[in-house]
């Protein structure tokens, strides 16, 4: 039994409470003018935006109720943006462009009816951050840097992604046999330290300005050891707790979809809590785990599904943590999650049902404190939805989703090219992209001028309630198995993935996914476009090789010492991390992962 | 009735994109297509020595993260090397194999690319017609290959080879084990952790796992165990899937004569692995097994449902595997009680086949390489073929996994 039953309760508990709450609004009478009174105050706190034309608007868009059940529905069903369960959002006010002045009101400074205190918003000169991510990796670290600098060229915060090559995301060295072709494809190829060093060179890696993603997950903590240490080695070891960004380290998902795990999962499970509990304590601006649907999205799920596995994972981890002693409060305001959004009518919604079911779990099963019933949430264009086919068209399914991850209050967003069926995204493709998200939040008036502008219609209301409960009737289900890990073992997230896939495929070719440019309105010359291919030159892997063998052979005899050190630590019980961050001075990527293989086992692929 | 077509299907080295190539491999069971599916993340050489093992028709690879032009020809290429340039070589990857690069890999000798937007089912038609009626070429070169052709015309016969060279007497070159039990009790994943045991332990010794997966009479099958073995992906193991091609109890209808055939294929062991098998299954009535392993999982039901299990009687090991859940004691103690009223001195043992370096694994490789009596009475299960004598009156000798074999796990591996 997990603690997953428990949160079905927590989420129906909260539900009857809500309606008992509506029911006691509308016949206790001091009640029921408390909550008209609390909805004014609301109301008249809000301040005025001014579209350029010169329309006045609120800056928070409230339903248009004055009855007392209805307005309780609202405040502790859904609750304002930036309160429990956040179901319109995990922040007061997010996208809005800065307020010349404020007007009326002073909405944002009010306290939350849970404690927390909203964030001074209102007045702020400096806009804030741009939600805009940019995933990218190609060939070697020097290569990517160059990309890296090009995309951040405008940003005012530097928030730089970073995609591994297929050696690196499975543990390998760019020497080992076989994958010498694989070097830099798909991403870049990191070997040592020295590679970290190189990848992020020219950034400030302790300034609040920037931050750094890393999608990797199978060897997530050596290279998450990798980046400490490249860090330590350019900025001292002060920069150490300034260290701000996400490294994704989400094994389940891995099991589930994305098929990187690399060591068997109870192990991979270990030296990833190892990561999380170090990392927690040492680097407080640091999101060491991104709890990720997006694979499972990818690799062909429903919605329902992604977003119940998604959820179901995380709130695995939660349960091992706490196991472990660590407090919530300490770890909990530290996990952030990443969904795919694409155009199935469910994401009018997911991240949404997503955001309060997470927060009800979180406050009332794991006791954690506002902070940590916050659902962060990255949000991914679905690159499954996005067609080889006339695939100029795939601007426009992006520009769908991001409408859609955006009306679901995604804290940042990565959108894709449209080249995306082909190869890595090329510059001028990733640069349409970007100004999609540009166009919409910075051009169009829909975001910028309003909270809650599309939140809320009777049709959303309807998606929430079915999506609601179809994700709970998979957590029974789930935890029928014994939870995440009974069923994983059992193989039931992955059979139902595939199914899934299988049935997405059929509908397709079978009419009931019509697609555009290929089953419907198909063009006469059906020709694949013409498209330069990103392919890393033999030169540059030949180059990757020798630097890591010069890397090895100048570290013979240390690493061989780091390497008997760590077998010792993760023999023992103690945290694998400290070893971890001894090693990667002196070892490749390679020689700690197969080190660790050898005392742990491999991993036995689940297909 | 023809014989169903044969194909391998797998994912390249580094590549986890394994969407496209399950829901392919669906489609093909649905068209009748028996599919060995090889997994994801796997190099040439693992792929290209399962096609020759498996003796397939085709090799399909799904490719995503780059790379494809030389990995196809690779596969190709080793495919030839091996004189098995009749095993065709086709494959897709959506949108990252451009037409270009498919004109590129047909003149390296690989038979087709499909490209992003074929449908399901104009695949699935492709690779029936294509390679349903495959003429293979004789070789004498490659001793895996000629065994494995031989494997497919008495598969293809159903065991029925008249005038046959393969003799259903077992040769007494190799030792036969057999794992049964209920589905999902770890029989795969413990023979695998047996092969790593095997290779480690006898540096010179061969072995086959001849491995069954159940499938009805004209259609499909899913072939996945060589997906999930990781150990036994070595040149000095052999390794055969079978589908029960609508034969009840565990087996095919062919096991039995390619069971004799492997006997005399110079292995030292040969591992047969049933499907997962019900209450009162008894698979193993041929002549040929020389001991039996009922792998159990801590999950049967009541006791009652224990009484049920007819293998419990003949079994000559016992394995109650999945020990790390909370419900294996119990189990533990009812099945080792079960046997005591048996009085036929089985053995029993504890394991976890899931861990690395398990001491209950451990214990059942040393139980299974016992030294054999080659003269022992033909015919009887091996029940008496231990030296080791055992009474009728011998309790069950019971290995339990205790923290003692920890060490001396971790000397064995220090060793390699
Ligand atoms: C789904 C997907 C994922 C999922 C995979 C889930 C899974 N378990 O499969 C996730 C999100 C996990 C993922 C991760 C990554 N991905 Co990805 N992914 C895709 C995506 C969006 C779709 C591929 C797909 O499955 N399509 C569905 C199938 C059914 O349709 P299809 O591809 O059109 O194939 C048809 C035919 O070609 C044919 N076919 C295909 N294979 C075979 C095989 C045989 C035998 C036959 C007969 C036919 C056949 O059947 C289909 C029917 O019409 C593509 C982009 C795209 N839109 O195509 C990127 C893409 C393949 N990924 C890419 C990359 C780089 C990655 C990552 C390396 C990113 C990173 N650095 O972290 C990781 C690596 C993952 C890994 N372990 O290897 C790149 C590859 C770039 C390149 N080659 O140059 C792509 C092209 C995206 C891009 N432009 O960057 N990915
Ligand atoms: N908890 C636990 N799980 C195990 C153990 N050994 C195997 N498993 C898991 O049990 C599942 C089934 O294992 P397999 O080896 O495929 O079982 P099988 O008996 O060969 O299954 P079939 O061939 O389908 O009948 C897998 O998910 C394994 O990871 C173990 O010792 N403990
Ligand atoms: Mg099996």
């Amino acid at each position: 039994m997990s603690k997953l039953g428990a949160v079905v309760e927590a989420v129906e508990k909260h539900e009857k409470f809500v309606r008992d709450e509506v029911q006691r609004a509308r016949t206790d009478e001091a009640f029921g003018r408390e909550m008209l009174e609390r909805w004014e105050k609301i109301k008249s706190e809000i301040p005025i935006s001014r579209a350029p034309t010169g329309l006045p608007l609120p800056r928070l868009a409230l339903p248009e109720i004055d009855e007392p059940g209805e307005i309780a529905r609202y405040l502790l069903g859904d609750g304002l943006p930036g309160e429990f369960p956040y179901l319109n959002g995990a922040y007061r006010e997010m996208y809005l462009e800065p307020l010349p002045e404020i007007e009326t009101g002073s909405y944002g400074n009010a306290k939350s009816p849970n404690g927390s205190k909203g964030k001074k918003n209102g007045a702020k000169p400096q806009p804030p951050e741009e939600p805009t991510r940019l995933f990218s990796g190609l060939m070697l670290a020097e290569d990517t840097n160059k990309r890296f600098h090009f995309l951040s060229a405008h940003q005012r915060s530097k928030r730089l992604s970073t995609a591994f090559d297929g050696p690196t995301l499975y543990g390998i060295d760019s020497d080992a046999d076989g994958v010498f072709g694989k070097i830099g494809e798909g991403g870049v190829a990191v070997d040592t330290v020295e590679d970290m060093v190189r990848l992020y060179d020219g950034f400030e890696l302790g300034a609040p300005h920037f931050s750094a993603s890393m999608t990797i997950s199978g060897p997530a903590p050596i290279i998450m050891a990798m980046y400490i240490a490249a860090a330590k080695r350019r900025f001292g070891p002060k920069v150490v707790p300034n260290l701000r960004g996400t490294i994704q380290a989400d094994i389940f998902k891995e099991v589930q979809a994305q098929n990187e795990t690399i060591f068997p999962i109870e192990a991979s499970l270990r030296f990833l809590l190892d990561m999380i509990e170090w990392t927690a304590e040492k680097m407080p601006r640091w999101y060491p785990v991104s709890i990720s649907g997006y694979h499972i999205g990818e690799a062909g799920s429903t919605p329902v599904q992604q977003a119940a596995y998604t959820l179901s994972n995380g709130f695995a981890y939660v349960e091992m943590l706490s196991a472990r002693g660590v407090p919530v409060d300490q770890f909990a305001p530290r996990l952030s999650f990443f969904l795919d959004c694409g155009l199935d009518v469910e994401y009018i919604a997911l991240a949404r049902v997503s955001r309060k079911i997470w927060a009800i779990g979180m406050r009332d099963v794991f006791g954690a404190s506002p902070r940590g019933q916050m659902f962060k949430l990255h949000t991914q264009t679905s690159g499954r939805s996005l067609i080889a086919a006339e695939f100029k068209n795939n601007l426009t399914r992006t520009a769908t989703e991001l409408m859609l991850a955006y009306m679901n209050g995604t804290n940042s967003c990565h959108s894709n090219s449209a080249d995306e069926p082909f190869t890595t995204p090329s510059e001028e493709w990733i640069r349409l992209a970007a100004h999609g998200q540009a166009i919409l939040l910075e051009e169009s008036g829909i975001f910028k001028h309003t909270m809650n502008m599309l939140s809320g219609s009777p049709g959303m209301k309807a998606v929430e309630r079915a999506v609601e409960k179809a994700i709970l009737d998979e957590f029974r289900e789930i935890e029928s198995l014994g939870g995440v890990m009974g069923a994983v073992e059992n193989r039931y997230q992955r059979s139902q993935i595939q199914n899934a896939a299988h049935r997405y495929e059929e509908q397709i070719y079978n009419g009931t996914r019509p697609i555009i440019g290929l089953t419907r309105y198909r063009s006469p010359e059906d020709e694949m476009p013409e498209i330069e291919l990103a392919r890393t030159p033999r030169a540059k892997q030949e180059l990757q090789v020798r630097r890591l063998k010069a890397f090895k052979k100048k570290n013979a005899a240390k690493a061989a010492q780091a390497l008997d050190q760590l077998s010792e630590v993760v023999e023992s019980c103690e945290n694998t991390f400290p070893a971890l961050l001894e090693a990667v001075e002196v070892c490749s990527l390679g020689q700690i992962s197969d080190r660790l293989q050898e005392v742990v086992g491999r991993f036995r692929p689940m297909v | 009735m023809a014989s169903p077509v044969r194909i391998l299907t797998a994912v390249p080295i580094c590549d986890g994109h394994d969407s496209a190539i399950n829901t392919i491999n669906l489609e093909f069971i649905r068209h009748g297509i028996e599919v060995v599916y090889l997994g994801f993340h796997r190099y040439v050489g693992d792929i290209v020595r399962a096609a020759i093992q498996e003796d397939v028709a085709a090799v399909g690879i799904s490719s995503y993260n780059g790379g494809h032009i030389d990995f196809f020809a690779e596969v190709v290429r080793q495919l030839r090397r091996a004189g098995a340039e009749d095993i065709a070589v086709f494959g897709g990857g959506g949108g990252t194999i451009t037409p270009d690069d498919a004109k590129i890999m047909k003149r390296k000798g690989v038979d087709q690319i499909f490209f992003a937007g074929t449908s399901l089912g104009e695949i699935a038609q492709y690779v029936k017609k294509r390679y349903g009626n495959r003429r293979k070429k004789k070789n004498r070169r490659n001793a895996d290959l000629v065994l494995a052709r031989e494997l497919t015309q008495i598969e293809d016969a159903r065991g029925k080879i008249r005038n046959s060279k393969f003799t259903i007497r077992k040769s007494r070159e190799a030792c036969v084990i057999g794992f049964t039990g209920p589905g999902g009790a770890g029989k795969t994943t413990l023979i695998d952790e047996l092969v790593l045991r095997f290779l480690r332990n006898q540096p010179g010794a061969r072995l086959a796992i001849l491995s069954h997966d159940p499938s009805v009479v004209g259609e499909g099958a899913l072939l996945g165990d060589r997906a999930t073995m990781i150990n036994s992906q070595d040149d000095r193991v052999f390794m055969r899937s079978m589908a029960t091609r609508g034969q009840a109890g565990g087996l095919s209808p062919a096991t039995e004569s390619c069971l004799a055939r492997l006997t005399s294929a110079g292995f030292d062991y040969v591992l047969l692995e049933t499907v997962g098998t019900g209450q009162e299954a008894l698979p193993f009535r041929g002549r040929l097994i020389d001991q039996t392993v009922l792998v159990m999982n801590p999950d049967y039901g009541a006791r009652l449902q224990l009484q049920k299990i007819v293998m419990l009687d003949v079994a000559d090991i016992v394995v109650v595997n999945k020990t790390d859940l909370d419900r294996a004691k119990v189990a533990l103690s009812e099945i080792e009680y079960r046997l005591t009223q048996n009085k036929r001195g089985q053995q029993l043992v504890a394991t976890v086949a899931k861990r690395h370096r398990d001491a209950g694994v451990d214990k059942l490789y040393e139980m299974l390489t016992e030294p054999v009596i080659p003269s022992a009475v033909e015919g009887s299960r091996g029940k008496s073929f231990k030296v080791t004598s055992r009474d009728a009156s011998n309790p069950p000798r019971f290995a339990r996994n205790d923290g003692k074999g920890k060490g001396q796990a971790k000397k064995q591996t220090k060793d390699n």
